[in-house]
């Protein structure tokens, strides 16, 4: 087989079907992440607020929350009058188009 | 088919089966007296359990200041040969200095020598899943560089996660990514063996009162030194179930030791220790944090340790001795712990806004069952057996087959190192043993 390099993602393909949960997971990450980044598009917000105005279970929000600060979609804001919770906002560079 | 005939073979004077720090230890001094080894590891980095953790008592270095340094060294020594995500299906003793190990080699998908760590391939995949090595407290891609200090510090792709899209492939500059890489299997030829297969941490779900997995802020003790790790998950300690920064802090000590009811009936040597330092650090991370640590006995006989739990009684931190029996959870995430005061012969409840369940440790089971045609004892417990525990304490019930490290027992990281020492030194006098006849 004449394998071309950086393009070997098909050879794979043509074995290995990609399960449908793998798929469904894809779907759910793109839509909590849009969903997010739109959120914070009007405002910095807290685990809290974000969960409550999305109607998103508290801990999701918190976990996917973190995972776009690792990407680097989100970055760590102030935190609230009682020392509590972060605010967190889009990061200033422009990434969060996607 | 005859499957020795498909199997490239490879000649090594010694096999370490596990790269913790017990295992790199011994592989370092055999290497360094000139020894050829090969480090089979199961995981994508070597380095163990110790590469992940946050500071190290009772001295509060840095984890990583320590181990980086070792890791490299064994990674850069001309005597070493690391496989990661490999890991010995058989291994057979021929003879007197003559082991053979069927090793498998998973596939990576990257060519490791090409990869530059440029995590690119990481920035173009659009697939997130949770990250074992920040042990579930956040996501991680599908194409991924394990964590930044991992070696080799080189990418992997999660095939199971994979949507086989191409976009990492497309991103890489020197085109490293390789779908069409195989699980490969050598025959490992080597004169000696040294298992360091290290420890399992006790999975709290086997003590379902304590709530975790069902309370988001119960965590065990190895998520809470993720988020006490410069590598942290989050911006700082904060609870994984809302995103608060805790003030009042609970630790549970022995959760899954000294516990025939689980199955575990010895003391996990670590625990009372690795708590009390993460309460001080705590402390240094959160200044208006309460840390209160339930205990049944504090168990600080190490050298150093005695002062180390004083200074923490110093700082402040609160030590009850009780065993808690039940946690439940409030509307606004806080946890009541009901407790026996020990002291007082009396059932009380206090609320606390995070608990930390200061798990034990557990032997890795199965590496006995990879020995093909000698058994390789264990202990009641099912750690590996020293057979001569006195006199030489590497010593295993196969010649030829020593241990080091956790994989013995229960034990903290400078006693793990030098049980590498030994099990090395122990190694060294066997092969010599050959050279002289
Ligand atoms: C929460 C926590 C905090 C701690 N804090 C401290 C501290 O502050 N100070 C201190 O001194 N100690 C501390 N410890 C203890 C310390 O982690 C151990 O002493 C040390 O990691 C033991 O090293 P090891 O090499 O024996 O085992 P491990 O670190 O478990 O390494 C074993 C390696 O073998 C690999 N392996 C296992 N089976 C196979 C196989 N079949 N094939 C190939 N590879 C295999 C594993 O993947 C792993 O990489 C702490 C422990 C915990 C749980
Ligand atoms: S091929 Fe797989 S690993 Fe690569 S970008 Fe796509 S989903 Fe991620
Ligand atoms: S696989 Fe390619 S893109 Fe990914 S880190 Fe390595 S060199 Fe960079």
């Amino acid at each position: 087989m004449e394998v071309e390099k950086g393009k070997t993602a098909k050879y794979l393909k043509e074995t290995r079907p990609v399960p449908k949960e793998v798929t469904e997971h894809l779907k759910y990450f793109t839509k909590t992440k849009k969903t997010l980044l739109n959120a914070l598009k009007e405002g910095d917000k807290t685990v809290p607020q974000l969960a409550e105005e999305l109607k998103l279970p508290k801990n999701e929000v918190m976990f996917q929350l973190m995972s776009l600060l690792k990407y680097g979609f989100v970055e760590t804001g102030e935190i609230d009058d009682n020392d509590e919770y972060f605010y967190y906002k889009i990061k200033s560079n422009g990434k969060s188009k996607s | 088919m005859n499957m020795q005939e498909q199997m490239k073979t490879l000649d090594y004077d010694v096999l370490v089966v596990g790269g913790g720090i017990a295992g790199g230890e011994s592989a370092l001094n055999l290497a360094n007296i000139g020894y050829k080894v090969l480090i089979v590891e199961k995981e994508l980095s070597i380095g163990g359990k110790m590469i992940l953790l946050s500071k190290v008592f009772p001295t509060l270095d840095c984890a990583a200041c320590i181990t980086t340094p070792k890791v490299s060294e064994i990674a850069r020594h001309p005597n070493i040969t690391v496989f990661t995500g490999a890991e010995p299906l058989k291994i057979t003793k021929k003879g007197e200095h003559r082991f053979e190990a069927v090793v498998l080699q998973n596939p990576r998908y990257v060519d490791v020598e090409a990869c530059t760590g440029c995590q690119l391939c990481e920035e173009a995949c659009p697939v997130s899943v949770t990250d074992e090595f920040q042990f579930g407290l956040i996501g991680r891609k599908a194409a991924f560089i394990p964590f930044s200090i991992a070696s080799p510090r080189v990418a992997a792709i999660d095939i199971e996660n994979c949507i086989l899209c191409g976009a990492c492939e497309r991103a890489c500059p020197p085109d490293c990514i390789d779908f069409t890489q195989t699980e490969q299997k050598y025959l490992v030829k080597a004169k000696a063996v040294v298992t360091a297969t290290g420890f399992k941490l006790f999975d709290p779900l086997k003590i379902p009162r304590y709530g975790y997995d069902k309370f988001d802020n119960v965590i065990t003790s190895m998520q809470m030194e993720r988020e006490l790790a410069p590598t942290r998950p989050f911006n700082t300690v904060l609870r994984p179930g809302d995103g608060k920064m805790p003030d009042n802090i609970a630790y549970v000590l022995c959760t899954g030791s000294r516990d025939k009811s689980v199955g575990n009936p010895i003391c996990s040597q670590v625990c009372c220790m690795y708590s009390i330092k993460q309460a001080q650090l705590l402390m240094g991370s959160l200044p208006m944090a309460d840390i209160t640590i339930y205990y049944l006995h504090i168990r600080a006989f190490g050298k150093g340790f005695n002062e180390f739990y004083a200074q923490a009684q110093d700082m402040g931190v609160e030590f009850i001795k009780g065993k808690v029996g039940k946690i439940t959870e409030k509307d606004n995430g806080n946890l009541i712990l009901r407790y026996e005061d020990i002291e007082a012969g009396i059932v009380k409840e206090a609320e606390h806004d995070m608990v930390v369940l200061s798990v034990g440790v557990l032997p890795n089971r199965g590496i006995d069952e990879v020995f093909d045609n000698e058994t390789l004892k264990l202990d009641p417990f099912h750690f590996i057996n020293q057979s001569d525990i006195l006199a030489s304490p590497a010593k295993t019930s196969i010649d030829g087959v020593f241990v080091a490290g956790t994989a013995s027992g229960p034990m903290d990281i400078p006693d793990s190192i030098l049980s590498g020492g030994a099990a090395s030194a122990e190694t060294t006098s066997y092969l010599r043993r050959e050279e002289s006849i």
